[in-house]
């Protein structure tokens, strides 16, 4: 019984705050006159959701939309402003836009701090005359034609937006004016890859302009908060590519996040924020993102790798992968979750990768060059540890083992340079590598040993002296002896 | 008492303590001036190096080149410049810790780890590397390369 | 080789009249019996003062005496010196055997009573050299710039400067300034190696001059007995070299715990970090640290350990005055009051060393 007594008061306060606009409001005289005289802006206004929505020329441009005589009507006194210019034409969408009880009155679901992140963005800051933002509303949403976002006349339906904003930033004259080394390639790249492709097609779904950048809030991708700054990229493509129901009819994994999210780089981007560290665009592109193709790979992650990449390059290998269609340094290392590459990569034990190809029945001598260069990394690491564990020993003896530790150095140096040089495939350049830490860790072994050989024979030294010394004391007493032996005689 | 008897026996006796007691003097004084001389002894380095290391003789440094040298326990690469300028920066990448090497084919300082690359200031020109390299001080005495702490 | 010393000797003793000092020397003699053997000890002290000097003074070869030095040398001397960790090991350890000495030799004296008249200043310059020999321990404690020797000087200097009045001045003092720093080390270094040695040289040729003059003292119950029942031992050549002798097996000791038990050095001391945990001094200034723990923390409104800091100065005082308020020991009397005093600070001392080593 409350409920629908409440329920029906809500309703008669709804009508009389609602209809009696509608119903008593006489027609909208700007709207009369204008659309008889022609002209674009009420051609345009017909469709408008504003229009739609029962909201009046007056509400933006100002005067009274009530009287048909044109002086009164567009008359300072009754508040006409006319064409706003600058700032004052987001201002005028503001008045409404900005308050949320206004836009529940209309029933508009949408957000209401648009201006709020357009006056922090990028686009917020002040054109080049000095006068006003760089951007307003219009810009982007028109003047007169404004439909929702979902409806496909929109400049900002996501079939629309590319163009949309192409208009300023694939103009380099205008860009120039206010960052000139910013690239305005981003369009036509956008067109080269896979999602502006199909976004060309009529997909509303894949990435656009809007999808990496946001709308109102778009800020440098140097800042640290903006949604393309290195750290929030992987965050960022994931949004869709990590979501299965989005990503259904693509039939592409969606698993790359949080395999990434897992691999070094990622920790080391994620975690460690360390920037030089690679995010999804730095394999895949940002504009023009693509899988990189399969003879490109080792290209791809060369441009960091670059040792490995011109080793594998150069390698037998590079012909067979190709050949086989084998995507180059993914076979081993995989693509999103590549972890730490160990030593147990390498060779023929069940977590190496060679023996996957080279197995042992069917090719013998890649299997032995396999386990042998295995071994051979092996022997480095031990002896490095036993090295390392015999200066230990020496500095607890109390023995200075700077200069030790510093060699050791160049030890784990030549176990990098070696890891980097599997790549070669090459079973001389190789053991060639690991011999220079091999020569390394028995110069700081032996070195270690004499240190440590050095304590001992100290307590040598010790015996010799201890010897010499009692002999002495024990001659000396028996010469006491034999003085006082001497008196007591006398 | 036959004094005639005993006394040459005892001489003998006093005679061989003594030399005993001489030679026993003679080892000590050994064992403690032998580790005295030794201790006196300048050591092959000369003095504690904690804040310059002394490299080597400018002569046997050519032009165009680079090298890492020890100081302390840290790695640090000494270079001649073509025009024969001496600088020395820290060794020790700023990305991941990798030794850093002079690329006289590139003209620059390379860390073959991930391709990081500096120049000839230690500016972190290229690559993942966050941060330029340390520099370090060199004096040039006489003939005489020294490498110090800036600070 | 006999007459060549024969023609030296006479050579000298024509300059300087040897002969009649040799005589005065030969005269001397060194009662014989039951606590002879504490007569060492005085000897030995000597021995291991000697060891300190020359060893210190090859220290002073290489060590350099700045904050940002110190310890680096200190590494230099034991890893790249040749010897250098047995010179300084050899020099920590005779620190450590010296003081000990010297506390077994300053107990001997008093249990003998051997301060009494005529040998009031003996026993004054023995204590006044017994305080620095203290210092001597202190001020070498800070010299390798460790994290220890650097906390402990701190410590010891926080507790110098809870002296009321006069505290806070002797804590800058000793510190150079507010704190422990590279000041300190200037200072410390200067007393170490400088003004101590220098003092403590006077003051011990005092002691030796007049312990010379006045020969080696009787105990109480052999004053009273005629010449011809005393049994004495010439100085020269037999208690000499008993005591040479005594000096070579102390030396066999300190080459063993050279040895199997080196010098440490630890961590370079950084001024900025904590204090380890369970930071205590020296062992012999270990009863006063510990017992000073005991103390609750106020007594009668004044704080517990000022008070005692006060009760140990005190104490000080009154030993280093023991000839002029023992009267009946210079009558010839025995003094029970003195050995049981006595006994009670021995007993105090172990005791509280052995906490505060366990603690």
């Amino acid at each position: 019984m409350k409920k629908i007594l409440i329920q029906t008061l809500f309703f008669i306060s709804f009508c009389i705050f609602i209809f009696p606009k509608n119903a008593s409001a006489k027609e909208d005289q700007c709207y009369v006159c204008h659309s008889t005289l022609g002209g674009k802006p009420a051609e345009l206004f017909k469709n408008d959701i504003h229009y739609k929505k029962g909201i009046s020329c007056a509400d933006c441009h100002g005067g009274d939309n009530q009287t048909d005589d044109m002086d009164k009507a567009m008359s300072k006194s009754a508040g006409f402003k006319g064409v706003p210019k600058g700032d004052n034409i987001t201002a005028a969408c503001v008045r409404c836009h900005a308050d949320s009880a206004m836009m529940a009155k209309y029933g508009a679901k949408i957000p209401t701090n648009q201006f709020e992140l357009l006056k922090g963005s990028v686009h917020g800051k002040l054109s080049i005359d000095g006068t006003e933002r760089i951007v307003q509303c219009i810009t982007c949403h028109n003047a007169h034609g404004i439909v929702m976002v979902d409806n496909p006349a929109s400049p900002v339906y996501p079939l629309n937006i590319p163009q949309t904003c192409g208009k300023c930033h694939s103009n380099a004259v205008y860009m120039r004016s206010y960052n000139p080394a910013l690239p305005v390639d981003q369009l036509q790249k956008y067109r080269t890859s896979v999602h502006g492709m199909r976004n060309a097609k009529g997909d509303p779904k894949p990435a656009q302009c809007e999808s990496c950048h946001g709308s109102h809030g778009i800020l440098s991708v140097k800042d640290v908060r903006s949604s393309v700054y290195p750290t929030n990229i992987p965050g960022t493509c994931s949004k869709c590519h990590s979501n299965k129901q989005y990503m259904a009819q693509y039939k592409i994994p969606t698993d790359q996040y949080a395999n990434y999210s897992k691999s070094v780089h990622g920790i080391a981007l994620l975690q460690k924020h360390d920037l030089g560290a690679p995010a999804c665009n730095s394999c895949h592109g940002n504009h023009a993102a693509t899988p990189p193709g399969i003879e490109s790979i080792s290209e791809v992650c060369g441009t960091c790798h670059a040792l490995n990449a011109e080793l594998f390059s150069k390698s037998p290998h590079k012909k067979a992968f190709d050949e086989k269609k084998l995507p180059e340094c993914e076979t081993c290392h995989s693509n999103h979750d590549i972890v730490t590459a160990t030593d147990k990569l390498l060779g023929v034990t069940p977590n190496a990768v060679c023996s996957k190809c080279h197995q042992e029945d069917k090719d013998p001598k890649g299997y032995m060059e396999a386990k042998t260069m295995r071994q051979l990394i092996d022997s480095l690491e031990s002896s490095e540890k036993s090295a390392l564990a015999l200066v230990n020993e020496a500095e607890q003896k109390g023995m200075e083992v700077n200069e030790e530790l510093f060699k050791l150095r160049d030890a784990r140096q030549a176990r990098l340079e070696s890891r980097t040089m599997v790549h070669a495939f090459n079973l001389d350049k190789f053991k060639a590598t690991v011999d220079k830490g091999l020569k390394v860790t028995s110069t700081v072994t032996s070195e270690a040993k004499a240190a440590i050989h050095e304590y001992y024979f100290r307590r040598i030294g010790l015996g010799i002296s201890v010897v010499i010394i009692s002999f002495l004391a024990l001659v000396l007493y028996l010469y006491i002896k034999r003085i006082e032996k001497r008196k007591e005689e006398s | 008492m036959n004094y005639s008897n005993e006394k040459p026996v005892r001489k003998t006796r006093r005679d061989f303590l003594k030399y005993l007691l001489m030679g026993g003097i003679a080892g000590l004084v050994i064992s403690i001036f032998y580790p005295i001389i030794s201790y006196l002894k300048p050591p092959k380095q000369n003095e504690v190096e904690v804040s310059s290391v002394k490299v080597g003789k400018l002569s046997e440094i050519e032009k165009d080149s680079g090298r890492i040298i020890r100081f302390g326990n840290k790695p640090v690469i000494l270079l001649r410049t073509k025009t024969g300028e001496l600088k020395a920066l820290s060794a020790v990448c700023t990305h991941l810790n990798c030794t850093v090497q002079f690329r006289k084919d590139l003209e620059l300082i390379w860390c073959a780890c991930h391709n990081g690359k500096y120049d000839l200031n230690g500016r972190n020109i290229s690559g993942p590397p966050p941060r330029p390299l340390e520099p370090y001080r060199v004096v040039v005495k006489g003939d005489e390369v020294f490498v110090s702490k800036l600070t | 080789m006999k007459s060549f010393w024969k023609n030296l000797y006479g050579w000298i003793d024509e300059r300087v009249q040897l002969e009649d000092l040799v005589k005065f020397m030969g005269k001397k003699y060194v009662p014989v019996h039951r606590n002879s053997i504490w007569y060492y000890f005085g000897g030995v002290s000597l021995f291991l003062f000697i060891i300190q000097v020359v060893t210190g003074i090859m220290l002073l070869f290489y060590y350099k005496g700045s904050s940002d030095l110190a310890f680096e040398s200190v590494q230099f001397i034991m890893s790249k010196v040749q010897f250098g960790w047995l010179v300084r090991s050899i020099h920590a350890w005779s620190a450590n055997l010296f003081i000990l000495s010297i506390f077994i030799h300053m107990f001997s004296v008093y249990f003998e009573k051997a301060y009494r008249k005529p040998r009031e200043m003996t026993w004054i310059t023995g204590m006044l050299m017994f305080f620095m020999a203290l210092g001597f321990g202190f001020s070498g404690y800070l010299l390798p710039w460790n994290e220890l020797s650097f906390f402990a000087t701190k410590v010891g200097s926080d507790i110098a400067g809870q002296i009321p009045w006069i505290g806070e001045p002797i804590k800058e003092f000793i510190r150079g300034g507010d704190d422990v720093t590279g000041a300190t080390l200037s200072r410390l270094f200067g007393f170490h190696v400088a003004l101590l040695p220098g003092i403590f040289t006077i003051i011990l040729g005092i002691h030796l001059i007049l312990i010379q003059r006045q020969g080696i003292s009787e105990p109480l119950h052999l004053e009273k007995s005629s010449s011809k029942e005393k049994r004495t031992m010439p100085f020269f050549p037999n208690f000499m070299l008993r005591d040479l002798l005594l000096w070579l097996l102390v030396l066999n000791v300190l080459a063993i715990l050279a040895v199997f038990f080196p010098a440490d050095l630890g961590h370079k001391a950084d001024p900025f970090s904590a204090a380890p945990a369970g930071i205590k001094p020296e062992w012999y200034f270990l009863f006063m640290f510990q017992s000073l723990k005991y103390f609750p923390a106020y007594i009668l409104s004044i704080e517990g350990e000022l008070v005692g800091i006060l009760l140990f100065s005190a104490a000080a005082i009154l030993w280093l005055l023991v000839p002029f308020w023992d009267r009946k020991s210079s009558r010839g009397e025995h003094n029970r009051f003195i050995n049981y005093a006595g006994l009670f600070a021995v007993i105090f001392i172990i005791i509280l060393t052995i906490l505060g080593w366990t603690s």
